[in-house]
């Protein structure tokens, strides 16, 4: 039952894979087309999404569950945005647009510089002094402060280089171990997935 | 003057990691045979999967959701394979016990191949009429909107605990900020390295980098997928081992290795 799909999957990540070393021009146009293909897919999925989006709220509405006026106005919002972009589409000057520059636009913006008071948030519970890890991190980060503003140099002049290399010498090396990790962590996944070791995707669990 | 058209058939300059392919296929199939000779393999404990268990029960046992979120990456990001991966067993867990999971997505494919593996898991703990449809569901494809709509679920249902994990981006610190707040059980794996200072922050228990890869095959406890970690932890030592002779050679006035392992 899935042989099928397991062989489509090897098939398709050893191609990609050999196409990596072929520079050739014909292999990048077969390659530049299977990547085209994931936008197609791409495609018919947000229509499942959508009416994924739309039965989720269309239930909360239906059953008065706490937030329910929220759904409603995601569910008008959904059939008015849609309906204007296939009637009058999206380009500039169009309703569309009108709404994407003046209500999404400040409100991603706006959502975006609430982080600022999550950082000072997590800052204050992550700076406090309860082990050595966290007292030494405690420590970094006020001498990482102090050298990063004007008054660091004033109190010592050596402050911003002793923090450039704060950045670049330890910080950098643990930051660059992780991304090895990593790496090698994502080579393996694929691999497990190309060579049906990974069939979990399917809906399978081996 | 028309661009001339490559007609190569082999890039030189990867070949460094046409090599490192070959040499962690190889370390895959000896690790695979000694896990099929051996019935097992020893790979030391992680504490963030370990709590996975204890956040499902909690869950349970408060009779609130669990929140599932698989990041930002959509199905080309190794991240989102194995958060699949981990999602599978999470609701197989969930499904045994009886407790409810909700999984909102960012990317719709993802979404889809997620509804697919939770229902699977379902059928596979033989209580496939419990699955509740319409548990995973599509968010939005806007970061922040989702968001949005991800802390709004937080504040609203309490979930008893918050399971990130995937590829996550700017969101990543909103999230598990305001799941802090709320007082749930925070489970995260992640890795994009430049996120991974925030959850460690805000979540309780977080499986760095190539820990979230790890996972999948840790929590199954099968031969062939413990092997791919060995294979991994082999891979990682043989990395050590190069840079240092790198250095060690370009130190001595050979700086052959150090171009070799070089990327293009």
């Amino acid at each position: 039952m899935y042989l099928g799909p397991v062989l489509v999957t090897f098939a398709v990540g050893a191609a990609l894979i050999v196409l990596f070393f072929v520079p050739h021009h014909q292999a990048q146009a077969v390659n530049a087309e299977i990547l085209e293909w994931a936008t197609i897919v791409y495609a018919f999925a947000l229509i499942l999404g959508s009416i994924s989006l739309w039965n989720t709220h269309a239930r909360k509405v239906r059953h008065r569950i706490e937030g329910w006026p929220y759904s409603l106005v995601t569910m008008i919002t959904l059939v008015a945005v849609t309906g204007l972009g296939v009637v009058f589409g999206t380009a500039e000057g169009t309703a569309v647009y009108a709404i994407y520059q003046s209500v999404n636009s400040p409100l991603a913006s706006t959502m975006f510089a609430l982080l600022a008071f999550f950082i000072a948030s997590a800052a204050f519970r992550a700076f406090r002094a309860r082990n050595l890890e966290a007292t030494l991190l405690l420590v970094t980060a006020v001498l990482m402060m102090i050298g990063r503003v004007s008054i660091g140099e004033f109190i010592w002049p050596g402050f911003p280089a002793f923090t450039e290399w704060l950045l670049d010498v330890p910080n950098l090396a643990a930051k660059r171990a992780i991304a090895i990790g990593v790496g090698l962590g994502a080579v393996s996944t694929g691999l497990k997935i190309i060579l049906g070791i990974e069939r979990s995707y399917l809906g399978r669990s081996n | 003057m028309p661009e001339a058209l490559n007609t190569d058939w082999f890039d030189p300059t990867r070949a460094n990691v046409l090599v490192g392919i070959l040499l962690f296929l190889t370390f895959l199939l000896i690790n695979i045979l000694r896990a099929r000779r051996a019935g097992t393999l020893y790979i030391r404990p992680l504490p963030g999967l370990t709590a996975l268990d204890e956040a499902i029960g909690r869950a349970t046992e408060m009779g609130k959701p669990i929140l599932y979120m698989p990041g930002l990456g959509d199905m080309s990001e190794v991240g989102t394979l194995a958060s699949i991966t981990i999602m599978g067993r999470v609701a197989r867990k969930v499904a045994d016990l009886g407790s409810s999971m909700q999984v909102p997505c960012y990317d719709p494919v993802v979404m889809t191949i997620m509804d697919g593996v939770a229902r699977q898991a379902y059928r596979e703990s033989g209580r496939p009429d419990d699955f509740p449809p319409g548990s995973v569901h599509y968010v939005s494809a806007q970061q922040f909107a989702y968001v949005a709509a991800v802390t709004g679920i937080m504040i609203r249902e309490r979930p008893a605990a918050n399971i990130y994990m995937g590829s996550f981006y700017a969101e990543s610190l909103f999230l598990a900020e305001t799941g802090n707040l709320t007082g749930a059980i925070q489970i995260a794996g992640c890795d994009k390295v430049t996120q991974l200072p925030f959850f460690v922050c805000a979540c309780d228990y977080t499986l760095l980098g190539e820990e979230l890869f790890a996972a999948s095959a840790y929590i199954g406890r099968e031969p062939v997928q413990l092997a791919t970690i060995a294979a991994q932890d082999w891979a990682k030592a043989t990395a050590a081992i190069l840079i240092v002779a790198a250095l060690l050679l370009l130190a001595m006035g050979r700086p052959e290795l150090g171009h070799f392992l070089q990327t293009s």
